[in-house]
């Protein structure tokens, strides 16, 4: 009987056409607006970390001014400062640990005639391919020494190895980067994870960088942080004098991350933190009361608010949209289904039941819900377009429609339809049929 | 076939409570031909649609077929209306933007037959009233009489045994009334139970009973002895 029902919707649709635009205008256009700023939400809201969020941790130490707390949601800052990470990186409890930062170098190869370009770079340290599980598609990862010496080795994303080396296996070959010779040891797949759960602190949506150097290389190439840097004495450095000064100052640059196993392993990190802190006390240094914090990856994207209160309510108010569409829907399927209601009289005489006459209206209704679904996809892409374009190219990563998107656009329009059509189908499955039988 | 035991019906509004039949009681016996008459608002409808389990009594006892339909749920009664019962109205009530085949279709989709089951009784009900060839027209296109017999079609296709026709040559002219008239009459000889509600006292003569309704109750139950032939002329 479904496909029955499906038949007699696309004939009534077909019999009032204005009337079913208007029905689909007001589900597309409600579908429409919601998918966009919902779309927004869930791409903002992806965890790509999620199967981790057991054993992996950003990690939090209170540094900070014993004045005033960090201005961060858990007021400890959300960066550690480079002698921090340098003791933090001594420690073996971790499976694997990473600190990093955000960089840039002017590339360039020998013999080419590729203009020179600015590449974004992350400095790191080796474990930062296996943690974040980022593949590769020709080597690998440079040796721990590299973590702490200057080897002027470089791991190319996908997109780098395509620019510079056409997409061939470059490892062995030379980059000049800022005009030193940097070796290719591995490129990339393509990974581009959103948002950029291991950087937040640098624009959460950005692409991921287009290069990948030993944390070693600091103090050779007086590496500073292109990422954000917040500092509040450089008392610590006294007698230091320029890139040491920065290095050894109270700023927080650097991203750190670790892969704890088990509870076990957390106590004991969390034992050898409380004891890096009080070594510190001793020296002058982390004044504010004992504070730091381990964050697996989605209480890391809920701390740093990566989907603001903003987005949320305005979550909620394309929503309240829709459910004005909704309710004119309901008063156009309420006309549209009454108009018919002799021919659900002649029905009933027929034979059809209550409920028959009840789903043949919702199955019209739900017809509707995916013509608008359909439409409302379609404003919704046109919706993102906009917003990637306002963006300047800030927003492609997550003003993006999935498949998963489109069908819950598509689940959407059918849901609202059906809501919309609950009532009208129900008063015309309890209209008394002999009324329309005899005036008909 | 059809028990009627003191059937009533009223309808209450906030202030008024008007009562369609009242101690309404009659026997239909399976293959009679059954007239109803009686003036306007006297209860004929109201009986038809009773009887045609399109409406519930307010008391009383309904035996449909030897069946008590009156504690049926609203699907029960449905499946029994489509299975047993055929229904012709004034208006012949046929859908409108559905062509001829299709109108027929609509009671055999209820009952579940199959695609080819639908065809052959559509086919079988079309040829039966003379419009095999206008199958794919729509009921636009055609005159009141052949609307009519396309209705008619309707309700024989699901071979019920019961067939309600309220004033079913009301719209149509003397040509086309005694052509319905006809086969009707065909269609009782078949075995078809019938009741039909007519203002028309020369339709009434020519069914085998006649009954009066007059202020929701049966008032007279004459047996009505005139030949059809008889009768027309």
């Amino acid at each position: 009987m479904i496909g029955y029902y499906i038949s007699l919707a696309m004939r009534s649709l077909r019999g009032t056409p204005i009337l079913s635009a208007l029905m689909i205008a007001a589900i597309a256009v409600g579908v429409g607006a919601s998918m966009t700023v919902l779309t927004l939400n869930y791409m903002m809201s992806q965890n790509a970390l999620e199967h981790k969020d057991s054993v992996l941790y950003a990690v939090q130490l209170d540094s900070w001014d014993p004045n005033q707390a960090a201005d961060t949601a858990n007021e400890i800052p959300w960066q550690l400062t480079y002698p921090d990470a340098i003791a933090l990186l001594r420690s073996d409890i971790p499976t694997r640990q990473v600190a990093m930062h955000r960089f840039g170098f002017t590339v360039n190869i020998d013999e080419s005639e590729l203009r020179p370009f600015t590449a974004n770079t992350r400095v790191t340290t080796r474990d930062f391919f296996s943690l974040f599980d980022v593949p590769f598609e020709y080597g690998g990862t440079w040796n721990k020494e590299a973590d702490t010496a200057a080897v002027q080795s470089v791991v190319l994303s996908k997109e780098t190895n395509d620019k510079l080396f056409g997409g061939e296996n470059s490892v062995g070959k030379i980059v000049k980067l800022n005009g030193e010779p940097f070796t290719v040891i591995g490129v990339l797949k393509h990974w581009n994870p959103s948002p950029k759960i291991y950087d937040l602190n640098n624009n959460p949506f950005a692409d991921s960088e287009e290069l990948y150097i030993p944390f070693g290389l600091h103090r050779k190439f007086e590496i500073y942080s292109w990422g954000n840097t917040n500092g509040w004495t450089s008392r610590t450095a006294e007698g230091a004098e320029g890139y040491e000064r920065f290095l050894l100052g109270e700023h927080v640059w650097i991203q750190y991350w670790v892969e704890l196993d088990n509870a076990e392993q957390r106590e004991a990190y969390e034992q050898f933190l409380t004891g890096h802190i009080h070594q510190q006390k001793e020296q002058g240094r982390f004044e504010r009361p004992l504070k730091f914090a381990l964050s697996p990856p989605s209480e890391w994207l809920v701390l740093n608010e990566v989907l603001e209160n903003d987005n949320r309510v305005l979550g909620w108010a394309s929503l309240a949209f829709l459910l004005v569409c909704v309710i004119n829907a309901v008063a156009l399927l309420l006309a549209k289904f009454l108009r018919k209601a002799p021919e659900a009289g002649v029905r009933r005489a027929l034979g059809a039941s209550r409920n028959a006459i009840f789903t043949q209206h919702l199955i019209e209704s739900s017809c509707i819900g995916v013509l608008g679904g359909l439409f409302g996809i379609i404003l919704a892409l046109a919706g993102l377009t906009g917003i990637r374009v306002l963006a300047m190219g800030q927003a492609d990563q997550i003003a993006a429609m999935n498949w998963e998107m489109m069908l819950a656009a598509v689940g959407l329009a059918i849901l609202a339809s059906i809501l919309a059509g609950l009532y009208p189908a129900w008063r015309i499955s309890r209209t008394n049929p002999s009324v329309y039988l005899k005036t008909q | 076939m059809l028990k009627m035991q003191n059937i009533r019906k009223s309808y209450r509004t906030d202030t008024i409570e008007t009562h369609a039949l009242r101690d309404f009681s009659l026997e239909v016996n399976e293959g009679e031909f059954v007239s109803v008459t009686g003036p306007s608002g006297s209860g004929k409808t109201t009986f038809l649609n009773i009887a045609g389990l399109l409406e519930t009594p307010t008391g009383g006892q309904y035996l449909l077929d030897g069946q008590e339909v009156g504690n049926l749920s609203d699907s029960e009664r449905s499946r029994l209306r489509n299975e047993k019962i055929g229904f012709i109205f004034q208006g012949f009530n046929l859908i409108p933007d559905l062509n001829l085949f299709d109108n027929i279709d609509v009671p055999l989709r209820y009952r579940g037959f199959n695609a080819k089951e639908r065809r052959r009784r559509i086919e079988k009900s079309l040829e039966q009233v003379g419009l095999s060839a206008r199958a794919k027209h729509l009921p636009a296109q055609l005159s009141g009489g052949q609307q009519q017999r396309v209705a008619i079609a309707r309700a024989l296709a699901g071979e019920p045994r019961f067939l309600l026709a309220d004033e079913p040559t009301g719209n149509l002219d003397s040509l086309m009334a005694r052509q319905v008239m006809e086969l009707l009459e065909f269609i009782n000889e078949w075995g078809t139970t019938i009741v039909m509600v007519t203002h028309d006292p020369e339709l009434a003569r020519r069914a085998q009973r006649n009954i009066q309704i007059v202020d929701g109750q049966v008032s007279d139950l004459r047996q009505t002895i005139a030949q059809p032939e008889a009768a027309i002329a």
